[in-house]
Parts: structure tokens; sequence; C-alpha cells
């Protein structure tokens, strides 16, 4: 299989995802999945365009058996491995990580009886709440990384001449600009340097509604949407 | 059954809630998983179901699925897709390989009448891939595929054949249902990415 050429990453993650392959191709898939950043970027897009077909089918109750079973399968007394047995565990810098984060601000309770949340790789996250304290953005970065994640988990609707900007508020001096953000889905800035470097010092994000294109002046002019503290998990 | 804004909205405030039961399943927390299991394991139990079409081996199929999420919950995020569709695929994907192991490449899928007959909620993989682009306002890309593109897709998806099981339950040249399924991904490709209805825009 040559991934390299284009368009044949795509292919195969489509006869992948739909489940045309045989047995052995499918096998060569999954494991090359686990190497191949592009096939496994391929396989979720198709994942996301194909799999909205099976919410079409009517729902059947398992029998209660199921649950029991599953209740005996888990080992209620530790926390989640650390290493992901999914095709999804070597995807980068994300790897089980962010997640954390958006379960701190979540359940905060959660958290403080989970002593098991020490982590391999130390991540920052902040989750965004607008007034009515609701998570809208996640946004998380890998210590080492330069890549700020923002992840849209609630809608955001906001006029057509408007532009969310992603802020980054300074202990002391003015809010820096970490860029615009789309209204939806994923967005990835890049940051100044690193992020311990660039986001340990900063107490908190914060997004303002700005004119068309990002603020004219270099500082937020519009009303702050939503914010939340940047915090350290390890 | 075209989406309204309500079923919309009820969509995002759904996936906002299994985004957050998923988050605290990463923490290990029983409550949030049981909730999950609650919200979705009759959803997925017919994914299986359909694709397995036996019953002690869909269970089997979801129980794992589940005692995999409990342990991965917290890859979640790394996959960047919507909480549902992340689900299913932990679950299709064990059945696809299921499937693949007991190697019913070699098995003629003679059963299609009977698939047809066990109920009326059991309708045909077509109507169940019409049903569910209605469901989700794809219907005009289902539509605009050739009838034997669509059935291919449809037989694929929801049955989860191969290439050569195709070729033989359509009685048709392996390659020319390979370029059937080829340019049916293609167009759907196309036309789903042109509709804005992909990843990177919808929540």
């Amino acid at each position: 299989m040559k991934l390299n050429a284009p368009g044949i990453a795509d292919a195969v993650a489509a006869e992948y995802v739909l489940g045309t392959l045989s047995a052995l191709t499918r096998a060569r898939v999954q494991r090359l999945v686990r190497v191949n950043p592009g096939l496994a970027g391929a396989v979720l897009a198709w994942e996301e365009r194909l799999l909205p077909f099976a919410e079409g089918l009517t729902p059947i109750a398992p029998p209660a058996r199921v649950w029991a079973r599953i209740l005996q399968g888990i080992d209620a007394d530790r926390a989640p491995a650390e290493a992901p047995s999914s095709i999804w565990g070597n995807l980068g810098l994300w790897r089980g990580l962010a997640l954390t984060g958006f379960a701190t601000a979540l359940a905060l309770a959660v958290v403080l009886f989970a002593p098991t949340a020490e982590r391999p790789e130390q991540t920052l996250v902040a989750v965004l709440a607008g007034q009515d304290a609701k998570p809208v953005l996640i946004a998380s970065a890998d210590r080492t990384g330069r890549t700020l994640l923002v992840k849209a988990v609630a809608p955001v609707e906001i006029a057509a001449d408007r532009t969310l900007e992603l802020w980054a508020l300074q202990a002391a001096g003015n809010p820096r600009s970490l860029g615009v953000l789309p209204p939806s889905g994923v967005a990835r800035m890049t940051l100044p340097g690193p992020a311990g470097a660039t986001l340990s010092s900063i107490p908190a994000l914060a997004v303002s509604l700005e004119p068309r294109g990002g603020s004219p002046t270099g500082l937020p002019t519009g009303p702050v949407l939503f914010s939340g503290p940047v915090q350290q998990l390890y | 059954m075209t989406a309204t804004p309500e079923d919309v909205s009820r969509q995002i405030e759904r996936g906002a809630r299994l985004m957050e039961l998923l988050a605290r399943t990463a923490l290990a927390d029983q409550r949030a998983f049981a909730e999950l299991y609650r919200l979705t394991a009759s959803h997925l139990y017919a994914v299986a179901l359909r694709i397995l079409r036996e019953s002690a081996l869909a269970e089997e199929v979801l129980q794992e699925s589940f005692v995999s999420i409990w342990n991965n919950a917290g890859t979640y995020l790394s996959a960047r897709s919507q909480p549902l569709t992340w689900l299913t695929s932990i679950v299709r994907n064990r059945c696809l390989d299921h499937l693949r192991r007991r190697a019913l490449d070699t098995v003629t899928i003679d059963d299609e009448e009977q698939g047809m007959a066990i109920a009326d909620d059991n309708p045909s993989p077509l109507d169940m891939l019409l049903a569910s682009a209605d469901a989700r306002a794809l219907r005009r890309c289902v539509e605009a595929l050739d009838a034997d593109q669509r059935q291919a897709v449809a037989l694929a998806f929801y049955r989860g054949l191969t290439h050569s099981q195709l070729a033989r339950h359509l009685k048709q040249p392996l390659g020319t249902v390979k370029s059937w399924v080829r340019r049916a991904l293609e167009r759907l490709k196309s036309c789903l990415d042109g509709a804005g209805i992909n990843r990177s825009s919808e929540r």
C-alpha cells in the first residue's frame, strides 16, 4: 500500500471505515494507522462522514446481563489505564491528556477523589465558560509543544461581521492576542514559544467579540464572552 | 423527518452531555460511566446487532466495547470527534473484526430474504441508509448516488460485507463492485464536505 501517494490514504481510509476490506487488509490498515498520522486523520474524517448513517437505526435495549458483565470486567478501584489500547493511542501530543483538564473544571469533586490522575506528560488546559458557567471552549497544549488546541464544546453564535479573538490575560499588563477563532469546530493556534513557558505564567484565557478579522487595536475592544483559568495537569 | 432546529439543539446538548460523561469516565467515575451506558447502549447494541445479526455475539461486543471505553475514555479528546461517533467507531470496529475473524469471506450471504422477513423494525440496508440520511439531512448526498452504488454502500455499511462478499451477493464481477463502492465514496465525500457536514464544522 503506497499510502503516501495522493488520495491513496484517503481511499483506503474510506474503505476501512465503510467495512469493505478483507481481514488481511483490514489488519494491515489497523497497524498502519498507529504509525501514519495522515492515514489516522483520514480514518477519523471518514468516521465523521459515514458513522452518522448508524444513527438511523432504531435503538434496541440490550439485556440487563450485559451491564452486569461490564461491571465485572472493569477494575473499579483503578483509574483507566495510561497506555491506551485503542488505535488512536499514538496520535501525538494529545494522547490521553487534555481531557483530564476538561474533567477538572466540570467535576472538580471527581478530581479530588481521583488520586491516580497522574499523567506521563504535563499538559496545560483552560476550560472557557460564559456567564452561565457552561463550558464553551476547551484550550489545551502540551507543555513542550507550541500548538494550542482549542475545541468548541458548545455552539457559539455570532453575527457574520464579528470575530472571536482569544487572549492570554497577563498577571500584569495588557492581554496578549493569541489569534482569532473560527466560530465552531477545532482550531490550532500557534504559540510564540513552548506552551510551558508561554502559558504557565498566564492566569487565564479569555475570548472577546471583535469586529470581523479581529481587534483593530491589538487590545480587546468588545465584550468578553468566555474566560477560564489556565490549569496545569500532570 | 428533516432535522428541525430543536432536533439540532437537542443533538448538540446530547453531544455536550456525552462529552462530559466521557471526561468523568476517564477519571474512573463509575456513576458517569453508568449514565453513559444508559444513554448510548441501546443505540450501540442496535449497531452491533445489525452487523453481527446474532444477539449473543452482539452482547459480547457491547460488553467488550464498554470495558474498552472505561479503559480508554481518556483518549477520547485526542480522537477529536463527536462523542457518539467515537463510541460508534469502537463498537463497529469490534463488530467488523469479529466478522473478519470468523472468516465470513468464504461464506455466501444467502440470508437476505430471511433478513428482510424478520420484522418491520428490520428494514433493508437501503432503507436504513435513506432513513439515517434523512435524519441527518444527508439525504441529498445519498440520493445523488446511482442505485448500484447506493445498494453497495448500504450493504457494506449495515452488513459489513467485504468487496468479495458484495460481489457474490450482488452477482457482479469483483472489479465492478469495487468501482461502485469507490465512486460512491468519492461522491459522498465531495457532497458531504461540500454541504459543510464534516468534523470541523459540526460539533
